[in-house]
């Protein structure tokens, strides 16, 4: 939401285009944007902290810095989409380790062996 | 009495006043019905401004027949998933395109979910990054809801959108491989690579061949 239209932080995703559309980020700018999110995702990691939105301070603490620079680089709705991501990815990993293991259990238990 | 009568025969309801108020009557009738059609015809004209400009025209499913067609639904504003498989659209585009030796059989297209920011415009200049064979869709919110109907595509686009407000799309993300009479004929999905998806459509596009059937070239 830039002020002014050259303004670099997320204007892009309110800036007009001639026939009234709303010009969305390039691939530039959408590159920026993740490296942003990679930035901040990495300095999550480093501090295991998963959900930037549950642990909204923690996060700001520890990762004000890389923070500010992702949300400079990137619309809101992406921001608040890509902490979502995070959390679900999460989720759906551990839910898939926790079948593959309980797979692997049972076919043990039906004599089968544990090569895969 | 005889003065009352003269009066009468002269007085407001005289056979003149009642010509003029018929002759006004059905003269405003007639004007009214103009304008009731003229300002429908101005609605129609308005309703229909902005859809497809600045050169956009109108696409049918007409238009899609005679080639293999490959529908992509998405929209500009898309963090992640939709320029992934752009990507991948445009790689495939490329590899259909030198194993028919350039036949122009096939027909890549883009039909935005979110009408309210992906005018023609917009559209045209998204695409372009990727590739420029990409053919970009859009129109009013009741002709995008229509479309995704017509192909059983979900899409959760906030119908009522103010100004400047900042919002995501959810949307199936398949790309709907369609046939030259425009059955559809299979899904790529996100776990397609630009090879596989490839096969997938040269298999297609060889079997149509092989069977004789017609294709625009």
């Amino acid at each position: 939401m830039g002020w002014l239209p050259w303004s670099s932080s997320s204007s892009t995703d309110t800036s007009k285009a001639s026939d009234g559309g709303r010009i969305a980020p390039d691939r530039t700018s959408r590159e920026r944007c993740w490296e942003g999110r990679d930035k901040f995702f990495t300095c999550l990691d480093n501090n295991n902290i998963l959900d930037a939105l549950k642990n909204e301070k923690e996060a700001q603490s520890k990762c004000g810095g890389e923070l500010a620079e992702f949300e400079g680089a990137c619309a809101k709705a992406w921001v608040k989409y890509f902490k979502e991501k995070r959390v679900m990815e999460y989720n759906r990993d551990k839910t898939i380790e926790k079948i593959k293991k309980e797979d692997a259990a049972s076919l043990k238990t039906q004599g089968w062996s544990g090569s895969k | 009495m005889g003065q009352l009568k003269a009066r009468n025969s002269t007085g407001p309801f005289s056979w003149k006043a009642a010509a003029l108020f018929v002759v006004t009557g059905a003269a405003m009738i007639i004007y009214f019905r103009v304008e009731k059609e003229r300002l429908a015809r101005q609605r129609v004209a308005e309703m229909n401004k902005g859809v497809g400009k600045p050169k956009g025209r109108v696409v049918t499913e007409e238009e899609l027949r005679g080639r293999y067609s490959f529908v992509y639904f998405g929209f500009t504003h898309c963090p992640d998933i939709c320029p992934d498989e752009l990507d991948k659209m445009a790689a495939i585009i490329d590899n259909v395109k030198a194993q028919t030796k350039g036949e122009n059989v096939f027909l890549p297209v883009f039909i935005t979910c979110d009408p309210a920011r992906d005018t023609p415009e917009v559209l045209k200049n998204y695409l372009k990054e990727f590739h420029d064979d990409i053919i970009g869709l859009t129109g009013t919110y009741e002709q995008v809801r229509n479309v995704c109907k017509q192909y059983r595509v979900y899409f959760s686009t906030p119908r009522d959108v103010k100004p400047g407000e900042d919002y995501l799309v959810d949307h199936s993300i398949y790309f709907y491989l369609m046939d030259p009479e425009g059955d559809f004929v299979e899904c790529i999905g996100r776990q397609d690579t630009p090879e596989s998806a490839t096969r997938v459509i040269m298999e297609h596009i060889n079997d149509w061949k092989r069977a004789g059937k017609p294709l625009k070239k």
